[in-house]
């Protein structure tokens, strides 16, 4: 299904002029000590709930931004402040 | 006249029972999956007091969404002994549910458009052969040979180089698997509740100890996740993460058409996988949208990738009306290999879930070895190699390596 995204720079936009970057998950863990289960909890293992979650998305037919997003996987549509 | 009438009258092939305050096993999720777990803890290892607890309808989900095609040709050998035991199972299964699955041996045939593929289906017919399962390369004349509508000159865009053909495989009526499981497991006495949704998940001193509903609470002393890619959401109830992405994956179907596709056909590179049902349709899908989501909307835009796809390799097929298309969820691994554990973070916790888009090949014979790991307790050798810690000891399954990687989905 698809929708719109508001790009920082560009606006409301067509979904398909943006990639997906991914849920965000914060700063990659220090390597200094970093113990393989560690490394693969960080990098593969989520928390999807169906609820509004934080987003990299990048404007790959637009701009060329990389920007964070709020969309909920329960409606796959772009939560906006205000609505 | 009496006795004719009794057998036109409409019977119901399971009936509906009360929702027990306890039960030792509760299973969530009434598709393929759980119902055949549970017919199999009921039929096999004598465990009858048994719910499944379905959203929807049973159904409703991967199990009533996905295209029914079935093949033993993955790429590592792990996957190749289960998917191969589970063909093998199909027409047992109609014996024994005394049910009319349609399992429609077709023979499968993969497509490959570059030396890449090719090499990719060297090592899956290496695999396969093996393990003693038919499946064998063949050169672009001998394709036509199997289904002549493909054009194998070097117009399209991806002019057709090998195939890879595995005749064990086919295709089933994947609502007739639901409804003979439901069946099958209803009359070994398990309860089958229908629009019972899970909203909560309890746990005491680390075990699972019952499940909360939109009808109240249930007991239990084992309890399945086997709800395809809702299973990724329940497992956030007990703040559990997976490994797994569940996208959205979309098919549709064509006007029906007389038989001129006897196989299933289907091509990594043109992103693409068709058969045709016995109804006459061309069933195709492959297209997955990449970002999370538990919707299960289409998106017009594929549409046209589809017919673009379907029309360079097979001609005939122009000015062919789509009917109506519809989605369901993968949920998908890094590995592309499903996760099936016992007591995960919980004692009494049973995991089955990140099937991607294999769930329903693979659906009656992994209930038959979840009702064992969940009946004995231990993990059965066969899925051993499919627990959640393989992720974090770098021991994946290897599935990308596969010749049937349809697309781009980790994000």
């Amino acid at each position: 299904m698809t929708f719109m995204l508001t790009c920082p720079i560009c606006g409301r936009r067509e979904l398909h002029e943006f990639l997906c970057g991914g849920q965000e998950r914060g700063p990659r863990p220090p390597q200094e000590g970093l113990s393989a289960e560690a490394h693969f909890r960080y990098a593969q293992f989520r928390s999807i709930p169906p609820a509004p979650q934080p987003e990299w998305w990048y404007h790959g037919q637009g701009c060329g931004v990389w920007f964070k997003a709020t969309r909920n996987p329960a409606t796959n549509r772009e939560e906006r402040p205000g609505g | 006249m009496a006795m004719l009438r009794d057998y036109l009258r409409p019977t119901r092939l399971w009936a509906p029972a009360p929702i027990k305050p306890h039960y030792q096993v509760v299973i969530i999720g009434g598709g393929i999956h759980g119902l055949a777990t549970a017919y199999f803890l009921a039929k096999t290892h004598g465990i009858r007091d048994v719910a499944v607890l379905e959203r929807h309808y049973i159904g409703f989900g991967g199990s009533g969404r996905n295209t029914a095609i079935v093949r033993a040709n993955q790429r590592t050998a792990a996957s190749v002994r289960l998917y191969d035991e589970g063909l093998k199972l199909w027409p047992v299964l109609v014996d024994e549910l005394d049910f009319n699955l349609m399992f429609f041996n077709s023979g499968n045939l993969n497509l490959a458009h570059s030396e890449a593929a090719v090499a990719a289906f060297r090592m899956a017919i290496g695999t396969a052969n093996f393990l003693g399962i038919r499946s064998e390369l063949l050169d672009p004349l001998q394709c036509r040979e199997l289904i002549p509508a493909l054009d194998i000159s070097d117009r399209p865009e991806h002019p057709i180089q090998a195939g890879m053909y595995h005749p064990p495989g086919g295709t089933l009526r994947h609502d007739a698997v639901v409804w003979a499981l439901a069946k099958g497991a209803a009359a070994h006495g398990v309860h089958i509740h229908q629009g019972v949704e899970v909203t909560g998940i309890d746990t005491d001193g680390g075990r699972v100890t019952g499940v909360q509903t939109n009808r109240g609470a249930l007991q239990c002393r084992q309890l399945g996740i086997m709800a395809g890619g809702y299973g990724t959401a329940l497992c956030t109830l007990i703040g559990l993460e997976l490994p797994v992405h569940p996208l959205t994956i979309q098919a549709m179907v064509t006007q029906p058409l007389k038989p001129f596709l006897n196989h299933v056909v289907s091509s990594g590179a043109y992103h693409v996988y068709a058969t045709q049902t016995l109804k006459g349709e061309i069933a195709t899908g492959a297209h997955m949208d990449p970002q999370v989501n538990y919707t299960t909307d289409p998106t017009a835009r594929y549409f046209k990738h589809q017919a673009e796809a379907l029309t360079d390799f097979m001609p005939v097929l122009k000015d062919v009306k789509f009917m109506r298309t519809w989605a369901g969820l993968a949920d998908m691994t890094p590995d592309m290999a499903p996760i099936m554990d016992a007591n995960v973070g919980f004692d009494g916790l049973y995991l089955d879930v990140g099937w991607g888009y294999f769930g329903f090949k693979a659906g009656p014979i992994a209930g038959k070895y979840l009702a064992e790991m969940i009946a004995r307790d231990q993990i059965p050798e066969i899925i051993s190699p499919f627990g959640l810690g393989r992720f974090l000891e770098n021991r994946y399954a290897g599935e990308t390596a596969g010749a049937m990687k349809y697309g781009h989905w980790d994000s």
